[in-house]
């Protein structure tokens, strides 16, 4: 089973690692310490001291808040608990006509408006663009992911949650 | 759709069979079934027995199994006169149980290494073991979309393999005609509302016997198809390696004993199962996860289209779970109704999908075959457009709705790649491919009949670590190759005078998507070249980025330029057009005279002649990340290599850059660049609203059924169709319980 230093894990995650030393990495079976190694570099990160139980996205972690398990950014805005959307409770820009979208997308390579609009959800602190959802108009709020928390730490880490 | 076997067969299965311990082969499928059943694994086999006991005789033999199916496809494509196969590679071969599940497979178009299991699976079903009968040196070819296929243009066949008077396996291949005798020539057949009109037919025909193929068969092609060169030895490169596997399988049990070979082949099927399950647990989280891709088509008022082909949006929801066992469930509810267009897909076209996913993203190495089918479900709503459950649907474009969908699939895997910690593997790769198809006169005077497949080389959608792939990448043959332009040439009345990087195409973010191509041809040598375009969405991005990155553009449009001065500037030595240039005001447009055009859609159009122009479009996918978290050196890479403009690395990538005329390179101003993204930080503050602040003018919006007509058609589709769904939609937004548009 590979194994590998958390300095070299470091580097992977932020893109900095040749691909050279990728690509091996890619290939080979992989390091059954990646998780625990991955939430130590990103706690030492952040800012504040809350515990991570899991990354959900670029800046978005599910942490343990006393009793409560919620969505945090790496900034320190806290959306709520994480069973529930935390989209709800970002900020939302959306791109529905020509003029926003040719931003983006120049000439004839837009969506029609009339038929899809982007929505982008910003962190309320830090302004970060946090997911972009390319939808029908009326379509939903997306809710990307509920993790079984229980189930992933009991079950398959053997730790306790 | 269930993955059960739903059996028709009348035949008695108890009497004596050509398949294991006298079964017949029906029985031996239901034995093989209740196995799994009952015990929970593959054939009921609890141990790796053979594998305990000898590792490296176990090895070997899956080893040799692998090499014979790999060697087998590389020899036929040489064969094959097809660029499709010999260049671009769309071939499979795979070995089978009796009972039709794959224990090895080749490289190349795996999304058929499962259609073949059910097409073997169909005909054990309806005893062909009686009627027509199967017997050693017998072919059986299908391109039936409801026998097992994606599509007709995909021509698959199988042998059996008979040791004595017993069956112990199956060889299938599959390739990729180029021509399949549609209604305008070509293979993806885009203008059909129905089965008819969408090519030559082969439904599970026994076409050769004692390793010999029909001469009636060959004549049936001859006669049905504009260019049947293709299709002839295209059929002789795949019997041939059906053949060539056959006979290295009939060695190996000589060298590995009967009995150890029966055992083994389940063995290997049972250890891809756990393995998967294995690599599941130890790659994943498990947990419920959500998605949506849309794909749009513009039917209406275009020449040559089917009057029952409306203007619509296929929406395409996903949901997968993953228990704590580790099993995985794809659930595609809330899909709306099979439709009258080619956008359907039958059920194997969604196994199809499910497995090349699963074996790119899961199950890439070790025991890859049907051992990881066992440790999954799809569930496709009977009657929506992915489970049609009527055979007369067209379902020649299928790959149209199903990329969406399986994209999907790879954002979910990805999202849960990335809370464990494997960033490297996080990859937001499939998207649509376009495709330029077509026929008339060729440039030798010929009636002809073809595809231009380089789209199995587009830009992929952006990975955790680092950019997508940048024109190497399709999701249905992950062994991508865009063919020679000479190749292209050669087979069709075209000349490039551009094949290169469409700037700006790749989807914006911290990692960008890979990027795409445009190709420019001028109409060479013909009077009539009547060119139409397949496979991509219209007026909707077909594919979403992940973690703040944008998804890729929607590539479905077209330049078309007639009755051009291309012969005068050419004489002339004048510059020509070969990329788009401003895409406001394209060199297509600027560098050549003629009447040029915007085509909005798929490409109907009358037929082009020698001297027009033709420029079309290739798809990538979604960025990833937040583009102002860009490397600002990555960005001026680019604008270098001429893969973004100068406008959008300030607009999107907020990067201040300028050329450096002296240097010949880009230059970054890294405190302007600064300042441009804390201003963009600034900006999104003013700009945006609170969720549920929009949310509740949203409400009110849809309270006034302020939608386009195309939007609302889809979303009454699903309200009749899909309770579930339904209730969901109208409670997230507190409608009424019997809420629909009016239209």
């Amino acid at each position: 089973m590979a194994s590998y230093p958390k300095d070299v894990i470091r580097d992977l995650i932020d893109g900095k690692l040749p691909w050279q030393t990728t690509k091996p990495i890619m290939s080979d079976f992989k390091d059954e310490r990646r998780f625990e190694i991955y939430l130590e570099i990103l706690q030492e990160r952040v800012p504040w001291k809350e515990r991570i139980l899991l990354p959900v996205g670029e800046h978005l972690y599910i942490v343990e808040k006393g009793a409560a398990r919620i969505v945090k950014c790496d900034c320190g805005h806290e959306f709520g608990p994480y069973t529930e959307n935390w989209k709800l409770e970002a900020l939302v820009y959306v791109r529905d006509d020509e003029r926003s979208l040719d931003e983006i997308y120049p000439g004839a390579r837009k969506c029609d408006p009339g038929w899809m609009e982007l929505r982008e959800y910003y962190c309320p602190g830090c302004k970060a663009q946090l997911e972009v959802e390319a939808v029908t108009p009326g379509y939903p709020v997306v809710f990307d992911f509920v993790p079984d928390l229980e189930g992933f730490y009991r079950d398959w880490l053997k730790k306790p949650l | 759709m269930e993955k059960a076997i739903q059996t028709t067969a009348e035949a008695a299965p108890e009497r004596r069979g050509c398949g294991p311990e006298g079964r017949t082969l029906l029985a031996a499928l239901r034995h093989d079934r209740e196995l799994l059943e009952q015990t929970g694994h593959y054939h009921g086999i609890s141990d790796l027995r053979l594998k305990a006991e000898n590792y490296l005789h176990y090895e070997s033999l899956h080893a040799r199994l692998r090499s014979a199916v790999v060697n087998a496809r590389e020899t036929s494509k040489k064969i094959s006169a097809s660029p499709g196969v010999r260049e671009v590679g769309e071939s499979v071969v795979a070995l089978y149980t009796p009972e039709g599940d794959s224990v090895v497979l080749s490289t190349g178009i795996m999304v058929h290494v499962h259609t073949l299991s059910r097409f073997i699976q169909w005909m054990i079903e309806r005893d062909y073991e009686s009627d027509p009968g199967i017997a050693h040196g017998d072919v059986f070819a299908n391109n039936d979309p409801f026998v097992s296929d994606v599509h007709p243009p995909d021509l698959m066949n199988v042998t059996p393999i008979f040791h004595g008077r017993e069956l112990i396996g199956w060889v299938g291949a599959v390739a990729h005609e180029l021509e399949i005798g549609g209604v305008y020539g070509g293979a993806n057949q885009t203008t059909t509302a129905e089965r008819f009109g969408q090519g030559m037919i082969v439904s599970a025909e026994k076409v050769a016997a004692n390793d010999v193929i029909r001469r009636d068969f060959f004549v049936r092609a001859e006669m049905n198809l504009r260019t049947p060169v293709y299709f002839v030895l295209d059929e002789k490169a795949m019997v041939s390696a059906c053949i060539d596997v056959r006979e290295k399988v009939l060695e190996a049990v000589e060298q590995y004993g009967l009995d150890y070979y029966k055992r083994a082949i389940r063995e290997i099927i049972e250890e891809g199962r756990r393995a998967h399950l294995q690599r599941m647990k130890m790659l994943t989280v498990p947990g419920r996860y959500r998605s949506v891709a849309h794909a749009g088509h513009l039917f209406e008022g275009k020449v040559g289209a089917s009057p029952l082909s409306r203007n619509c949006i296929v929406q395409v929801p996903l949901e997968m779970t993953i228990d704590r066992g580790g099993f995985m469930t794809i659930d595609y509810e809330g899909a709306g109704r099979k439709m009258w267009n080619p956008y359907n897909c039958p059920p194997a076209a969604m196994d199809g999908g499910f497995f090349v996913t699963l074996t790119q993203f899961i199950d890439f190495d070790g025991k890859v075959n049907d051992g990881c089918w066992f440790a999954t479900r799809m569930i496709c709503p009977p009657g929506s457009w992915c489970n049609p459950g009527d055979d007369m649907t067209a379902t020649s474009s299928a790959w149209g709705s199903l990329m969406p969908g399986f994209g999907s699939l790879q954002r979910m895997i990805s999202r849960s790649f990335l809370a464990r910690g494997f960033r490297e593997e996080v990859f937001l790769g499939q998207v649509n491919t376009p495709i330029i198809e077509g026929g008339g006169i060729n440039q030798y005077g010929q009636r002809f009949g073809g595809q231009n497949l380089e789209c199995s080389s587009e830009g992929s959608g952006a990975r955790g670590i680092m950019d997508g792939i940048d024109c190497g990448y399709v999701g249905w043959n992950p062994e991508s190759d865009m063919g020679n332009v000479e190749i292209w040439e050669m087979i069709l009345p075209i000349l490039y005078l551009g094949r290169r990087i469409w700037r700006d195409s790749p989807g914006a973010g911290k990692y960008r998507a890979g990027a795409t191509y445009s190709t420019l041809l001028m109409i060479h040598k013909t009077p009539l070249y009547n060119i139409v375009s397949t496979i991509h969405s219209d007026k909707v991005f077909d594919n979403q980025g992940m973690c703040g990155g944008y998804p890729g553009p929607t590539a479905k449009f077209e330049y078309v330029s007639r009755d051009t001065d291309l012969a005068e500037r050419i004489a002339r030595r004048e510059p020509l057009p070969h990329v788009e240039g401003d895409p406001r005001r394209p060199d297509i447009s600027t560098r050549v005279g003629g009447d040029f055009r915007v085509v909005d859609g798929v490409f109907l159009e009358r037929p082009l002649r020698s001297g027009d122009l033709f420029q079309f479009f290739y798809n990538t996918g979604g960025g990833y990340g937040d583009p102002i978290e860009r490397d600002p050196e990555a960005v001026r890479r680019d604008l270098d290599n001429g893969i973004q403009s100068i406008e959008i690395a300030e607009s999107v990538y907020r990067v201040a850059a300028r050329f450096d005329a002296a240097a010949k390179r880009h230059a970054v101003d890294e405190q302007a660049t600064r300042k441009l993204r804390a201003e963009c930080r600034e900006e999104r503050g003013r700009r945006a609203v609170p969720t549920r602040q929009w949310m509740a003018r949203q409400r009110e919006r849809l309270l006034r059924h302020d939608l386009g007509r195309e939007v609302k058609e889809m979303y009454n589709d699903v309200f009749g169709f899909s309770e579930r769904w339904s209730r969901e939609y109208r409670e997230f937004w507190s409608l009424p319980d019997d809420f629909v548009f009016t239209v």
